[in-house]
């Protein structure tokens, strides 16, 4: 996805290595272009919250470190930059579990979310019902204890706070998690409207690939470490392949990429023979 | 028996404003342990620490009293920068217990730097609040309570009503409690780590001052001081390791019973049982009800 859009974030063959010895990723490249949503797809451990992390810093809290590559976000290098530094510039992740202060009240929760900024009493009210106003259901609970809320409203608190930050770029973990189908739709309603009504560019870390895609401008599909195949939402729903690995709509069993690949070289090999 | 019922009103009175000083201690575990969910086994020798170096600038520099209290306490904010600095970031991704093994370290670190800068003597603090009955209180309701005693549940009131305002009312005390549950989230949403840390150390360090000042005008400035913050450790399990009030009930229930049972109960006993009362009192709370009488329960979704 290169050429005339202006990219926010600039993923370029990053490798990560957690406790110097466990390769999480394996040459990713990655872009999000300005004002878009894009999705990252793939099965547990394919790849993708470690993404994610790489991007936000937050990869040395859990001894993971980029060995190889670079990140560069809205034009900064994010080698040198800690998470609260990079929430200063406006990227702000969503943890994959929610992560919600659970002693603290739901809208004690949200506020929390400005500390990055410098407002007044009056300020953080406006914020307050410009959030409100995208997510009804955490208004009526404002003074209920975080950790009493059901998980779909946690999701929303979660990513209502990390609004409150004012970014320019969402990091999603998997946000629909553990969530009802209507819960999940809900909340990429949501999604959809922060990212067309404040102009945030988001990267979404699902394995609902369906919905996903359906909510994004472009995909990329991550196993064991690798990007499989990317193209845009549309391509890829469209795509043969994906349909049958990820929407499930195959006749055969379960598969992944990689046995999709085996099986095209050995189907060559075969033709090669042929041929000869 | 009006005499008795006196008598016993004085134990138990006597006993509760001994327990502020007990929750003046406590509150600094309480702070520390919000923060980096770790008991802090240094406290005890930051209140030796701080309240020597106060004891220091007024004996051997002949500062004036307002000053070296300010010197001690700014010397304290340098101890919890240092900690921070050079204590817990190195461990910011270790465990607790790591982290609970390190301020073993810090503890023996502050006892030797300030018995090397001060030395090993005991020294007399004189608050200038005599620790003898208050006269009028003595005529008037025939009780013998000691002004020292009344001082520190003043102070006690009041830093628990400061520390209560800062954490429920400013930003820096909602980016303390968002840590306290959940640092990495908190990080995420760009809390940082560090100037709540240094804050918290900071506001620890204060803390053990101003029990210092007490316990020190008490008993003397002196090692033993070290040991006797441990008694925090009853008050704690029993008003809850994360709750400020919590430090501070804790400690009153604590001064009351372990002087009511001193003097009713010790005798059998050949006395002496103050020592270890309080921690047997501590195990039924520990079987009963494992996270004190204010602790933050533990919040499960079902």
């Amino acid at each position: 996805m290169s050429g005339n859009t202006e990219n926010i974030l600039d993923i370029k063959n990053i490798e990560v290595v957690y406790d110097n010895v466990i390769l999480a990723l394996h040459n990713v490249s990655l872009q999000v272009p300005k004002g878009k949503v894009v999705a990252l797809l793939g099965a547990n451990g394919a790849g993708k919250s470690t993404t994610l992390k790489a991007v936000s810093t937050m990869l040395a809290s859990e001894r993971g470190k980029v060995t190889k590559g670079s990140i560069s976000y809205d034009g900064t290098a994010i080698e040198k930059q800690n998470p609260s530094q990079m929430v200063g510039l406006g990227m702000v992740q969503v943890l994959e579990g929610r992560r919600c202060f659970g002693h603290l009240t739901v809208e004690e929760n949200i506020i929390s979310g400005a500390y990055s900024r410098k407002l007044s009493k009056s300020e953080i009210n406006q914020e307050l019902e410009k959030i409100y106003s995208y997510f009804l259901r955490l208004k009526e609970r404002r003074k209920s204890q975080a950790a009493f809320t059901s998980g779909g409203e946690q999701q929303m608190l979660a990513v209502a706070r990390a609004m409150m930050a004012k970014p320019k770029m969402l990091l999603l973990d998997e946000p629909t998690m553990g969530l009802a189908p209507q819960l999940v739709s809900e909340i990429f309603n949501i999604v959809k409207e922060l990212n067309q009504k404040e102009g945030v560019s988001i990267l979404l870390a699902e394995q609902n690939t369906n919905i996903a895609l359906k909510n994004s401008d472009y995909g990329y599909i991550i196993e064991t470490g690798k990007v499989m195949l990317d193209g845009t939402a549309q391509s890829l729903l469209n795509n043969d392949q994906v349909k049958e690995l990820y929407l499930g709509i195959s006749k055969k069993g379960r598969k992944n990429f990689r046995d999709v690949l085996k099986e095209e070289e050995t189907s060559k090999k075969k033709n090669k023979k042929k041929n000869n | 028996m009006v005499n008795e019922l006196l008598f016993f009103m004085e134990v138990v009175v006597g006993g509760l404003l001994a327990g502020t000083m007990y929750s003046l201690v406590a509150l600094g575990f309480v702070l520390i342990f919000k923060a980096s969910a770790t008991f802090n086994f240094s406290q005890g020798a930051m209140v030796f620490f701080s309240v020597l170096a106060f004891c220091g600038f007024m004996q051997d520099f002949n500062v004036p009293f307002v000053f070296a209290f300010i010197l001690a306490a700014l010397l304290m904010v340098v101890v919890g920068l240092c900690t921070e600095r050079f204590v817990l970031r190195p461990l910011m991704n270790a465990s607790e217990d790591t982290v609970l093994m390190a301020t073993i370290g810090l503890g023996y670190v502050l006892e030797g730097l300030a018995q090397a800068a001060w030395g090993v003597e005991v020294r007399r603090l004189d608050l200038g609040i005599g620790d003898f009955p208050v006269p009028w209180i003595a005529d008037n309701l025939k009780l013998f309570i000691s002004a020292l005693d009344i001082t520190a549940g003043i102070v006690a009131t009041l830093m628990i009503v400061g520390l209560f305002l800062l954490f429920k009312y400013t930003k820096i005390g909602l980016g303390l409690r968002a840590v306290a549950d959940d640092a990495g989230a908190a990080s995420s949403i760009g809390i940082p780590l560090k100037h709540i840390m240094l804050l918290v150390w900071s506001a620890a360090g204060v803390v053990a001052l101003v029990a210092g000042c007490m316990w020190g005008a008490r008993a003397g400035v002196q090692f033993a001081l070290v040991d006797l913050a441990l008694k925090a450790l009853p008050v704690l399990i029993i008003g809850g390791f994360s709750s400020i009030p919590g430090a501070i009930v804790g400690g009153l229930i604590i001064g009351a019973t372990e002087k009511v049972l001193e003097v009713y109960i010790g005798p059998f006993f050949g006395g002496a049982i103050e020592g270890w009362a309080p921690y047997v009192l501590a195990i039924f709370f520990l079987l009963y009800r494992p996270e004190g009488l204010f602790g933050e329960k533990i919040i499960r979704r079902v």
